[in-house]
């Protein structure tokens, strides 16, 4: 970089570098969303739970008639049948979640494959779009 | 600002909500001569303005963490005043639930049909509402955080769109000078 290299950047290659940071701040933020929400997948049924398939291998096993069932910042008691359907929709919702924000996240990087294609045809090595 | 951007194909604004937008640079020498000032001093400007908005971004930070925690809280009251609703229309007997005394020691309640809660909206006040009363105070709340989060995420796209314009332009001004240096210097080495 220190050779003084005089490629021009015009107004497009600059809208072109921002969308790419844009867009690599986006792939960070969809990652830390991504591993965050597979960890939230936790249920504190019984306090021992550590995620839904726990949640519902716990709740098979368990032969307690009564478990508790966390709602806001209580401990709900309710009937296995109750707390099975409510795990079968956090799970569905979860999973849809979590697709979601895969496919977003597929989107991205190849937005960014694309730009990285198109800037580094005309800066080469003059601009530097790789991960420290 | 220096007025070099003639014909951009799509404007970006320039500012929003009180953050300038960074111009763009056509040309370096005539951003220089327009400016009147030498390479050295449009960099220290340059830098200057850079660790604004980075400060700027700093703050838009915290903001944008504190919502983040703020929107689960809402929506945990949200759960259980639905379910409390849930409760009372379909007319079981009353929950029991686990509540937490102090940090793990739970004692049991039975949660009685009420017609009200009491929500804590802060500054240590504490007011009642009837469950349907409760639960549109919620989502409004619940919706405000949302658009402010969402407020607060476009800002902070301007200013990383910002911030690439300047470490740009500061990386372009810093090419031109050491060019500009080579050049003069093999002038002066070839009289």
């Amino acid at each position: 970089q220190g050779e003084g290299v005089e490629t021009e950047v015009t107004w497009e290659d600059q809208q072109n570098i921002n969308a790419f940071g844009r867009l690599n701040a986006k792939f960070h933020d969809l990652e830390d969303e991504i591993k965050a929400k597979k960890a939230q997948c936790w249920l504190r049924n019984q306090e021992l739970a550590e995620n839904l398939e726990d949640a519902s291998n716990e709740l098979v096993l368990s032969d307690e008639e009564v478990v508790r069932y966390q709602i806001g910042e209580v401990f709900g008691h309710l009937s296995k049948e109750e707390i099975e359907s409510k795990l079968e929709c956090l799970k569905e919702e979860s999973d849809r979640e979590l697709g979601r924000l895969a496919e977003e996240k597929d989107e991205v990087v190849s937005k960014m494959n694309e730009l990285k294609r198109v800037l580094y045809a005309k800066f080469k090595d003059s601009i530097n779009l790789e991960e420290e | 600002m220096a007025a070099a951007v003639a014909s951009s194909p799509s404007p970006s604004p320039a500012e929003r909500r009180g953050i300038p937008a960074a111009p763009f640079v056509e040309d370096v020498q005539v951003f220089l001569e327009k400016t009147a000032s030498d390479a050295s001093s449009a960099l220290v400007s340059l830098q200057d303005r850079l660790q604004q908005y980075k400060v700027a971004e700093m703050k838009l930070l915290a903001q944008r963490r504190d919502l983040q925690a703020k929107i689960p809280d809402i929506k945990k009251c949200l759960d259980i005043v639905e379910a409390l609703l849930s409760k009372k229309s379909s007319g079981e007997e009353p929950m029991t639930v686990d509540f937490e005394l102090a940090e793990g020691i739970y004692s049991q309640a039975r949660v009685d049909d009420g017609d009200s809660v009491c929500l804590w909206l802060g500054a240590n006040v504490m007011l009642e509402y009837s469950y349907d009363e409760a639960l549109l105070l919620l989502k409004k709340n619940l919706e405000n955080a949302n658009s402010s989060l969402e407020a607060i995420i476009e800002d902070l796209k301007f200013i990383r769109d910002q911030v690439t314009v300047t470490e740009v332009t500061i990386a372009r001004v810093y090419n031109w000078d050491v060019h500009n240096r080579r050049k003069s210097k093999q002038q002066k080495d070839d009289p």
